[in-house]
């Protein structure tokens, strides 16, 4: 068990929230949209954004926001047209990002270049600072309003993005948007959570949502209510094992997905049950 | 601006999709007036989804000239789709969709009620009637990916009639469909056209349902218009026979 100051614990505990807060809601859209593989390779742009920012003294979270958008300004238009070079593209970017990465982190000057290294590729507790709270703080608020307003938009596009356009809606402008608002949570929440195990911030507490409802809306308040409780508890399991932050983060919602996974009743109703039955009745 | 009772009105309309070079629909030309119900049919490829979705702007036509409400396409695109309600072909939906019926009814309005703008008293009560009039308002509160194949085609029906369209396009409505909900969605689409007067488009592939109401059948072939005229008589022509059962034992 680590000895912290308080104040310091209690920035670290907001951050946490934060940043499940802001990810997890990232990922109901993400998730929904197919944007699965953009997303992974903009966490790990801005994984390789902060490493540069680090080799060259320039603020890491902005560096992380450059590089993370400019890979949707490469993937969005690409994978909208549904082409199939899209797929190439995104491995492509990808194995470079993460090569870029390894060789900035190479690069970082003085001493303390292996423990920064590390903190941005495992994220670390200690990272969050009084800004990036606030800037978290700044972007939750911003996404809760994004939703309220544009709730009818965004579920029109989510259902099907051509009938949304057919109806008038411009889907392009919220297809862009949530990933703009992705690159912003990924970037954000990197330091705490790590370059690497970001992501699976952003998937895992919608999936585990997903499971249990039918009703948009609903996933709209569960999924980030999963990530903010992943958050909290991995928080606590990295406080008690010194696991590293991100890491506890990440099993402890891999680990609610997985029992959401066993207690879904959309799977139980389904095949799960009918199989089941024939078994008995052999 | 162009003045005239067309709903639709194309002219030598050509669409090609990005990245090709040979256009899919060529030399179309195309008058529909006001609540008229017509049935565009063809084989597989012949360019009647291309050509729906050039009507609502979703594909830019690449040249002739394109108006519905007397607006220009190119220049009015989203304004005239809030007035268009699309049906799309062999849309499949994943079983654990998030979706609530009532919902994805709504939907079909926000392009209407705009930016900015919350859904009201008013835009419920039309989504309620809408989903009267196709008879699934006990399924309201059901998710959308349980319903059954006629089911869904009627809820994707009642969402374009929430949008209160003045134009309903169609795309085939009537495929992987069993026989009763082709009848239904058959009754309804009559109903529609004759007691709320929308003006109606219909593609299919298939000759043996074209609703009774439905009297001008437009027949596509290889990107082109080859036939136009009252449904009696095109569905008994020859070219017709030569299109549809050629190499299937004719
Ligand atoms: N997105 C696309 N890109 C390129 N060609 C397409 C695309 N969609 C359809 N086509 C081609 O356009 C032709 C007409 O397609 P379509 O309008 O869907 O025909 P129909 O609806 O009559 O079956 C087909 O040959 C098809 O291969
Ligand atoms: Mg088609």
């Amino acid at each position: 068990m680590i000895e912290l100051p308080i104040s310091l614990l209690i920035t670290s505990i907001l951050g946490a929230m934060f940043a499940g807060f802001v990810c997890s809601t990232m990922g109901v859209f993400v998730v929904r949209m197919n944007l699965s593989s953009i997303g992974f390779c903009m966490s790990h742009a801005a994984f390789a954004g902060a490493a540069f920012g680090l080799m060259t003294s320039i603020d890491p979270l902005i560096s992380a926001i450059i590089f993370s958008f400019v890979t949707a300004m490469i993937l969005g238009p690409i994978s909208e047209k549904a082409r199939l070079e899209s797929n190439v593209v995104i491995g492509f970017l990808f194995s470079i990002m993460i090569a870029l990465a390894f060789i900035f982190l190479n690069f970082i000057p003085g001493q303390a270049a292996s423990g920064t290294a590390l903190r941005i590729l495992w994220g670390s507790i200690f990272s969050v600072g009084y800004n990036d709270l606030l800037i978290l703080a700044l972007l939750s608020f911003i996404l809760i309003l994004f939703i309220v307003l544009f709730y009818k938009e965004l579920l029109a596009v989510m259902f099907h993005r051509k009938l949304a356009e057919s109806s008038g809606i411009n889907t392009k402008l919220f297809y862009f948007a949530v990933l703009f608002f992705t690159g912003f949570a990924v970037s954000l929440s990197l330091r705490l959570v790590g370059g690497l195990l970001v992501y699976a911030l952003i998937i895992n507490p919608t999936s585990s949502a997903y499971q249990f409802f039918y009703d948009f809306k609903k996933i709209l308040i569960f999924s980030p209510l999963i990530g903010i409780i992943s958050c909290l508890i991995g928080f606590w399991l990295s406080l008690i094992t010194d696991f590293p932050i991100g890491a506890s983060i990440v099993i402890i919602s891999a680990i609610i997905f997985a029992i959401a996974i066993i207690l879904s009743p959309k799977r139980r109703r389904g095949n799960g049950m009918q199989y089941k039955k024939t078994l008995k009745a052999v | 601006m162009k003045n005239n009772t067309n709903v639709i009105d194309l002219e030598n309309i050509e669409t090609i999709y990005e990245g090709e070079r040979t256009p899919v629909i060529r030399d179309v030309s195309l008058k529909v007036k006001s609540t008229e119900f017509i049935a565009i049919i063809g084989p597989n490829g012949a360019g009647k989804t291309t050509l729906l979705e050039t009507i609502n702007g979703l594909l830019p036509y690449t040249s002739g000239q394109g108006f519905v409400f007397g607006k220009m396409i190119s220049k009015h695109r989203s304004e005239i789709r809030k007035n268009i309600g699309y049906v799309l072909q062999n849309f499949e939906i994943d079983p654990l969709a998030p979706f609530l019926c009532k919902d994805i009814v709504m939907s079909g309005r926000s392009g209407k009620i705009g930016m900015f703008r919350f859904a009201t008293k008013e835009d419920w009560e039309e989504v309620w009637y809408s989903m009267g009039l196709v008879g699934m308002i006990d399924f309201a509160q059901r998710s959308i990916g349980k319903l059954s194949g006629g089911e869904f085609q009627k809820i994707l029906i009642a969402r374009a009639l929430a949008q209160e369209p003045e134009i309903l396009l169609l795309d085939e409505p009537f495929s992987n469909l069993d026989f009763s909900s082709r009848k239904q969605i058959e009754i309804l689409l009559n109903r529609i056209n004759d007691k709320h007067k929308i003006t109606t488009v219909m593609v299919s592939h298939d000759l043996s349902f074209v609703p009774s109401k439905c009297k001008r059948v437009i027949v596509m072939d290889k990107g082109k218009i080859i036939m136009d005229g009252k449904k009696d008589w095109i569905l008994t022509s020859d070219t017709i026979n030569k299109i549809f059962h050629n190499g299937k034992g004719l």
